[in-house]
């Protein structure tokens, strides 16, 4: 769903959670007298349970498109080798072949990216402009983090990712 | 190698005291409920406790840290602290050792091998340690402002700061007296300044980009091997410098050394990498 310029992505979890309430209030509603009195609060609150999600979605992605000009006339190209724990905080441009993705159906995708220097982990807190897969050549960028925010290897807090063509 | 140290034994044993512990603590749970002995349930999960507390040490030294390992001793205490009932205790304590058991070893081999804080140490680690010593007696001709250079190139590198490092390195590359008859480091200082300025305006590799001399490759960390191609060989070039001024910092300023540490786990990231 599109909103303004930011296509809303609501996680196959919140869908799911819908559906299994809206199927248990359907159920109790059709057994009881005193849920079918609450409906006027009980169906709202059912569709909160969508609109929550997508409004959480939509305030991330509108504030990491505001983001990424910013990071695209700050950061670095730098070779994944390089990124240590000294470059916490920096703005970097990573390119690389996606490896793995992980927890893409939270819409928190964590991808790891290697290039011919090494691989590291790039972490999303929303969901990517791009449907991007294993095998795909990508560019990130991103702020380098450290995994659990004071201790952990460094890791790329990614702001875009977006895949390239391959040479 | 890293982790082969006297230390990894240490770490052989901590690892088997996992399952030993949190097994063992079932065994005697299993055998005081056979012979019919009233004992607290949480004694023998005491075992569970400590295993879970070694698990997250060993969690903990290892650069790359498992979060799940790590609240292993939380859950340990939530599950064991409340009195419950005698068999479903000991059910309760014998899947929680399997699942410490499995942890272990996931730990083992997903998290890489123990390697406390390199950045935190206060000596180097091999075999960035070997290399500095190899090193160590071509860098008595150079000044100490040299040494600071090369101080502040790398550790501005490694901190991404870029800029700074070329327009650092530049300076000390024409400054050729500071550096003795090591006229190496002068190249090393103009290689770094190439890359960082290259890096700090996100430009690639041009066609042509300065090297080491034939006569340097004695003092390089990472031999250029015929079979690199292009890309291969400007980044060991980078390597190569990036070391080489690390080693001239390290054994010509003393001062120094604490900032360097800091930046320990980069160098033999250097090192040791692609």
């Amino acid at each position: 769903m599109k909103i303004g310029n930011i296509d809303v992505k609501v996680s196959i979890v919140a869908i799911a959670v819908f559906v299994v309430f809206t199927i248990l209030l359907v159920a109790a509603s059709v057994y009881s007298m005193d849920v079918r009195s609450q409906l006027i609060w009980l169906v709202p609150g059912l569709f909160m349970l969508l609109v929550i999600p997508m409004a959480l979605n939509y305030m991330s992605r509108s504030q990491y498109a505001e983001l990424k000009p910013i990071y695209e006339a700050e950061a670095k190209t730098v070779r994944v080798k390089l990124i240590n724990e000294n470059m916490v905080g920096k703005i970097v441009r990573v390119e690389g072949v996606v490896e793995r993705v992980y927890f893409q159906f939270l819409n928190r995708p964590q991808y790891l990216v290697a290039d011919r220097s090494g691989e590291i982990s790039v972490k999303m807190f929303t969901s990517p402009d791009e449907d991007v897969k294993v095998n795909d050549v990508v560019e990130v960028l991103g702020q380098v983090i450290r995994r659990y925010i004071v201790t952990g290897d460094p890791v790329v807090n990614c702001v875009s990712i977006r895949k390239i063509k391959k040479e | 190698m890293p982790g082969e140290g006297p230390g990894s034994n240490t770490h052989k044993w901590l690892e088997l005291a996992v399952p030993l512990l949190s097994f063992g603590g079932a065994l005697v749970a299993i055998l005081s409920f056979t012979q019919g002995l009233p004992l607290d349930f949480r004694y023998p999960a005491l075992g569970c406790v400590l295993a879970s507390f070694v698990l997250a040490y060993l969690a903990w030294i290892r650069p790359k840290k498992d979060i799940v390992a790590l609240t292993t001793p939380i859950y340990s205490l939530i599950f064991f602290i409340v009195p419950t009932e005698y068999m479903s205790g000991i059910i309760l304590q014998l899947l929680y050792a399997t699942s410490l058991t499995i942890l272990v070893v996931r730990l083992k081999y997903r998290f890489g091998r123990p390697g406390m804080a390199l950045s935190g140490g206060k000596e180097l680690a091999e075999p960035l340690r070997t290399y500095v010593e190899q090193t160590r007696d071509v860098w008595t001709g150079i000044s100490p402002e040299a040494a600071h250079h090369a101080t502040v190139a790398f550790v501005r590198f490694a901190e991404g700061e870029f800029g700074e490092t070329a327009q650092r390195s530049g300076t000390a590359a024409g400054q050729p007296d500071d550096v003795g008859n090591t006229p190496c480091l002068t190249r090393a200082f103009m290689i770094v300044s190439e890359h960082a300025t290259l890096m700090d305006q996100s430009l690639s590799r041009p066609a042509t980009y300065r090297t080491f001399l034939p006569e340097d490759s004695g003092m390089l960390a990472k031999p250029l091997l015929p079979a690199q191609d292009d890309d291969g060989g400007f980044y060991t070039t980078l390597d190569n410098a990036l070391l080489l001024l690390f080693s001239a910092a390290w054994n010509a300023s003393g001062e120094d050394r604490p900032h360097l540490l800091t930046c320990q786990a980069f160098a033999q990231k250097l090192l040791i990498g692609k």
